[in-house]
């Protein structure tokens, strides 16, 4: 599917939130693979997560609820899930 | 202060302020807290039966309920070494080793030590365990030297205890609150305080099936607030909790009800967290996701125990992110478990005096 260049821009500020909040080293918001699963490949775990959602929450003026957070596997979705929000 | 009927959600015709997370970290020292306690984020516990022996026998004891007790202990340990290391490969950083008395099983202790650094053991006190290994140690107490020689047929217990623990950094007493000890707690608060040792509280959650007397009602659970606020005023060098703590364990409803408990046995979700990764092993090395918590054969309905709390109230950080008091709360409760859990962590003030409801 061909990344529009808003979504891009949101890949990238994802990934930058992700890389600062969890304190992330030798990665880069550019060089972070959107699709990298961030549980099972990352090793991310609940409480990471919900950081990151707060974050997120703040950031984009959303509400993200705690039953959607298994939606949020890699970078992609959650800038999809943000587009969705937005866009209700 | 009277707090039997303190903890309600309170009324207000207004539309409750919508704070931001960023907005609830201004304050400075909500900050600092905050820092402090996400450091630990990285733990993720297991728990183990080390042995199917005890030196006591008590009433109400978790142990001795369900499948487990009969499990054969394995004594073997390049056994447990190689389990450990497996555990650390799939992403576990925390053991708790309990069941039935961690305390006859030292050489087990060590491996699990050498393997795993960070973690705790359940023990009665009775024996002390070795220097060597370096985990957290909880003390169970269940009352007076009185109480203690009828529900535990132990003699001088908490002499003993003491005498075993005093002075050692490892070392919290968790007084469990039963229906019938409430009072006595004064009495064992003294002994702590008089040779200076750290304690924190548990509350009785009856075993599934369990109809004696030390099950709680609503009235003795709203004693045990009033106990454990007392003590929380009158000694705060040496209780370990807080305020919120008060509210989540003595609220007439339990844990599971609360919080939503997020144990694999009333947790199908494997996605993420605790009902991803929490295993609790019995004393063979088995396991079996479907009876999986933290305290096995506890009713779940009646559950408001310290060891599920820890993790259970944790992890609903996004629940408390409503108020700065609620937040400040869930800071204190958070604070709370790290100190009575991990070995060097110390417990900075209370930041919320107020009994804060929990966010349902």
């Amino acid at each position: 599917m061909p990344v529009s260049t808003d979504n891009k821009a949101l890949i990238i500020r994802i990934a930058e939130i992700i890389i600062s909040e969890l304190k992330l080293e030798d990665i880069t918001p550019e060089t972070f693979d959107p699709a990298l699963d961030l549980v099972d490949e990352l090793g991310v775990d609940s409480m990471d997560l919900a950081t990151v959602v707060l974050v997120l929450q703040d950031e984009y003026g959303i509400t993200i609820d705690e039953d959607d957070y298994p939606k949020l596997r890699n970078i992609r979705m959650i800038a999809e899930y943000i587009e969705q929000k937005r866009n209700a | 202060m009277d707090t039997t009927n303190i903890i309600t959600i309170p009324q207000s015709n207004k539309k409750p302020r919508k704070w931001k997370f960023s907005e609830l970290l201004a304050d400075h020292g909500v900050h600092q807290r905050w820092e402090k306690v996400r450091k630990f984020f990285f733990l993720r516990e297991s728990t183990y039966d080390m042995t199917n022996l005890c030196n006591i026998r008590c009433d109400g004891c978790y142990y001795y309920e369900g499948d487990k007790q009969f499990a054969q202990g394995n004594e073997n340990p390049e056994a447990w070494r190689k389990l450990m290391q497996e555990e650390k490969a799939r992403g576990i950083t925390y053991v708790v080793l309990a069941g039935a008395e961690p305390s006859m099983v030292p050489e087990l202790l060590e491996v699990c030590y050498q393997e795993m650094p960070i973690g705790c053991i359940a023990t009665n006190g009775v024996k002390r365990i070795p220097e060597s290994v370096g985990y957290k140690i909880h003390i169970s107490v269940w009352g007076n030297d009185k109480t203690s020689l009828r529900v535990r047929r132990a003699k001088n217990l908490l002499l003993k205890q003491i005498d075993n623990y005093r002075g050692d950094p490892r070392a919290v007493f968790v007084y469990t609150f039963t229906r019938d000890n409430i009072d006595e707690m004064h009495e064992v608060m003294e002994s702590i305080v008089a040779h200076d040792c750290k304690i924190t509280f548990n509350v009785f959650s009856s075993p599934v099936g369990y109809t004696g007397s030390l099950r709680h009602n609503r009235n003795s659970l709203e004693r045990t607030r009033k106990v454990m606020l007392d003590l929380l005023a009158k000694y705060p060098g040496h209780v370990l909790f807080s305020p919120y703590n008060v509210v989540a364990h003595t609220h007439h409803y339990g844990l599971h009800k609360l919080y939503g408990c997020s144990y694999p046995r009333r947790n199908p979700s494997t996605d993420i967290g605790l009902g991803r990764s929490f295993r609790q092993y019995r004393a063979d090395l088995s396991w079996d996701r479907d009876v999986a918590c933290c305290v096995p054969d506890t009713d779940c309905d009646e559950c408001r125990h310290y060891a599920s709390g820890s993790a259970v109230v944790t992890a609903r950080l996004y629940r408390h992110v409503t108020d700065p008091d609620t937040f400040k709360s869930w800071l204190d409760y958070v604070d709370t478990y790290l100190a009575v859990w991990v070995k060097g962590y110390e417990k900075g003030d209370n930041l919320c005096h107020e009994l804060i409801a929990p966010p349902l």
